[in-house]
């Protein structure tokens, strides 16, 4: 892809804790992120295992802006941005607010704030309007001065993805120098109760693409990604080559059988990048943990890389099932694994379900510089979308 | 039992907001998936959810769901050896 | 010039229904009272297109008034290559009145609709649609990117052609709990849609002009403005 949009800097608030570091070491050990929290207690959802964001990091965002307490969605995302600002180049400080634009990525914003005004409790100002996804993308875009464009994406668990999307296409239409793309989502009464009336919970926690994994395992936390061009920031080492999405068509929740909407969605990708199936290295996978899900992408890429499945790997296990934010989260994850010459394992599978491709990897590979990546993302309504990353000069 | 069959085709009509269907539509014996109702998963935990509010019956499996989900009757004999009496002692 | 064009146009709300071919057209009087007091239910497929939609009742507000504008759209399906549809949706407010009501029902077929892109599958699924998608919820006073992200799949390839809708369905209970100055362009119940192509010469395309999803869905359906 001509003038293929560069990942400059990355920010993180996730279950492993604040910024990249925690990640990266979870990442190298393979360890999970999950753990059975007692945020609900009283409630009866079929699973308290997830992957919170730990209280502490959580109290140490609220101290830093009181004015928010009440307003995690905010403050997660506003983390995230602020470390990848700081983790840019000098190159940014080059660049007027007018050209520094925001893609908002999210499923469900502030919707604990909702609950909280459905029940008659207090609620303040900023919680409330951030029950709002656009307004959570206005307030965001305001405190980080980012007077460029501005837009919030909400297409369940690929949102993260079309949002990357979204901001490598204003970079290279050259309307906008740097793009913040940021994804958040909480782990809420509300989310947690769908799931559960969907009994799609994994009361254990999940166990991507395991003989006997029986679901998925929810997790909060916010993801942002520097985007701008090559020549603004040639230290940069990776790219979004290309991208790609599509509709099932089939049924709202369950992903088609046999994995031809995903593997449409790759397809067009790899198109876009003008790419072979042969020369990805790795793929990062949706891998949720549902009997459906991990069965019907293991059949995707099975279809489209036929007998050379790359291997691939899910970090559901590692951060829980992050929705909105889980799209920019996962490509992180990505992006730092490129950067230490590993290939991530999937925390928490124990067993290879001998249904699904051998090319899944249980534990890390390290020793390897990915030259070309492949992230995939399945969501509710048959949404699927993908996006291929590739080491400069490739 | 009889009695029961009908008032689960109304409450299945009403859960699943079947609209174009009428109690008297049903056929007792048929299946209620996989035929021409065009039930889905969704409407399965629906049923569910039906079951635990309207008669005190908590399904936990699968296996379990599709056994009592096989017919209408099927569904009215699981309920008639599962029931629990109501708080006042009732049955429901 | 190669721009894409505007195919067809639809528009529906608390007053009547429209598209390009047959105008604006107003509810009768009890149907436009029932849709005033919020009882959206009072509307059913029927009304509009002869037959019963199956499982209509299931749909939650949004994805009715949605799935109904992109059926007022009157598309010849057989003549797109459906698998390079595209669909892109743009709505302020999403699933918010579906989101209260799962709190209040905890029904799982509820839950289903509490995501604003729910009524993309919804409009895929009924018209075998498989291109790419795209949902954006522009804050207060923003709009418009529906149309600019299916006019860069246009030029760019990637679709052969596009739906975009604009759509709100929120009921006066929950607006009372959300953060908006009075704004009757987004509260209620409506939706503005337009099947964007590259042009075909048909003498029923229009030129894309400037304005956003709802003004010019408006316009072309003949909607006389809101007071």
């Amino acid at each position: 892809m001509e003038s293929a949009p560069v990942i400059a800097s990355c920010g993180a608030v996730t279950a492993l804790g604040l910024g990249l570091e925690p990640l990266e070491r979870a990442l190298r050990e393979n360890t999970s992120g999950l753990r059975a929290g007692n945020r609900f207690a009283g409630k009866r959802h079929q699973s308290n295992v997830a992957g919170y964001v730990p209280e502490v990091v959580l109290d140490e965002l609220r101290a830093t802006k009181p004015s928010h307490a009440d307003a995690p969605a905010f403050l997660l995302a506003e983390s995230a941005l602020r470390q990848a600002e700081q983790g840019a180049g000098d190159w940014l400080k080059a660049v007027p607010p007018a050209r520094r634009g925001l893609v908002l990525s999210t499923t469900k914003a502030d919707v604990a704030a909702l609950e909280r005004l459905v029940g008659g409790h207090s609620c303040s100002v900023p919680a409330r309007r951030h029950v709002l996804p656009g307004l959570l993308a206005t307030d965001l875009a305001e405190a980080r001065g980012l007077c460029g464009p501005v837009e919030c994406v909400s297409v369940a668990c690929v949102s993260g993805l079309l949002a990357l999307q979204l901001g490598a296409r204003w970079i290279q239409r050259g309307i906008a120098d740097a793009v913040f793309v940021v994804g958040v989502d909480l782990v809420t009464d509300f989310v947690m109760s769908g799931f559960t009336t969907l009994k799609s919970l994994d009361p254990e926690g999940c166990r991507p693409f395991d003989r006997t994994r029986t679901g998925l395992s929810l997790g909060e936390g916010a993801g942002a990604i520097l985007l701008t061009r090559q020549t603004r920031a040639p230290s940069a080492t990776l790219n979004i080559a290309g991208w790609g999405s599509s509709n099932d068509a089939n049924h709202l929740t369950g992903p088609s059988r046999d994995g031809s909407g995903l593997a449409l969605a790759i397809m067009r990708a790899l198109e876009s990048a003008a790419t072979a199936p042969e020369v990805i290295d790795y793929v990062n996978a949706h891998g949720t943990g549902t009997p459906y899900n991990d069965a019907m992408e293991s059949l995707a890429l099975q279809s489209v890389f036929g007998e050379r499945v790359p291997p691939f790997s899910s970090s559901k296990g590692l951060l829980g099932h992050t929705l909105g934010a889980a799209g920019v989260l996962e490509t992180m994850v990505c992006v730092i694994a490129a950067a230490r010459g590993l290939l991530p394992g999937t925390p928490r599978l124990r067993e290879r379900d001998p249904a699904v491709s051998a090319a899944v990897l249980a534990e890390p590979r390290a020793g390897v510089i990915p030259g070309r990546m492949l992230k995939i993302n399945a969501g509710f309504g048959g949404t699927n979308a993908a996006l291929v990353l590739a080491r400069k000069g490739l | 039992m009889e009695s029961l069959i009908q008032e689960l085709k109304t409450k299945i009509i009403e859960a699943l907001h079947l609209d174009t269907v009428k109690p008297s539509d049903f056929k007792e014996e048929e299946p209620l998936f996989g035929t021409g109702l065009g039930l889905d998963s969704i409407d399965a935990l629906e049923l569910v959810v039906m079951l635990e509010r309207d008669y005190g019956i908590v399904i936990q499996e699968r296996e379990v769901a599709e056994k009592a989900f096989a017919s209408v009757r099927a569904l009215g004999e699981f309920v008639l050896n599962q029931r629990k009496p109501c708080s006042d002692g009732t049955q429901s | 010039m190669n721009d894409p064009v505007i195919r067809t146009a639809s528009c529906l709300g608390l007053d009547g229904y429209g598209n390009d071919r047959i105008g604006w057209r107003e509810w009768p009087p009890e149907l436009r009272a029932a849709l005033q007091r919020d009882e959206w239910e009072t509307l059913k497929w029927s009304h509009l297109f002869g037959s019963d939609a199956p499982r209509f009742s299931r749909l939650d507000g949004l994805s009715r008034v949605g799935l109904m504008a992109v059926e007022l759209l009157e598309v010849d399906w057989s003549r797109l290559q459906r698998e390079r549809v595209g669909v892109c949706v743009e709505t302020r407010l999403g699933s918010l009145a579906t989101d209260v009501r799962f709190l209040e029902t905890l029904s799982p077929s509820v839950f289903t609709y509490t995501l604003p892109s729910t009524v993309i599958g919804e409009i895929c699924i009924r018209h075998r649609l498989k291109g790419p998608v795209l949902c954006l919820l522009p804050s207060q006073g923003a709009g418009g990117r529906a149309i600019e992200a299916a006019v860069e799949w246009l030029r760019q390839g990637e679709a052969a052609a596009c739906v975009c809708l604009a759509c709100e369905a929120v009921d006066k209970k929950v607006a009372g709990f959300l953060p908006l100055a009075d704004d009757p362009a987004v509260r209620g119940w409506q939706a503005g849609a337009l099947l964007l192509s590259r042009p075909t010469g048909s003498r029923r395309e229009s030129p894309l002009g400037a304005g956003t999803l709802r003004d010019l869905a408006r316009r072309l359906c003949g909607r006389p403005a809101e007071r």
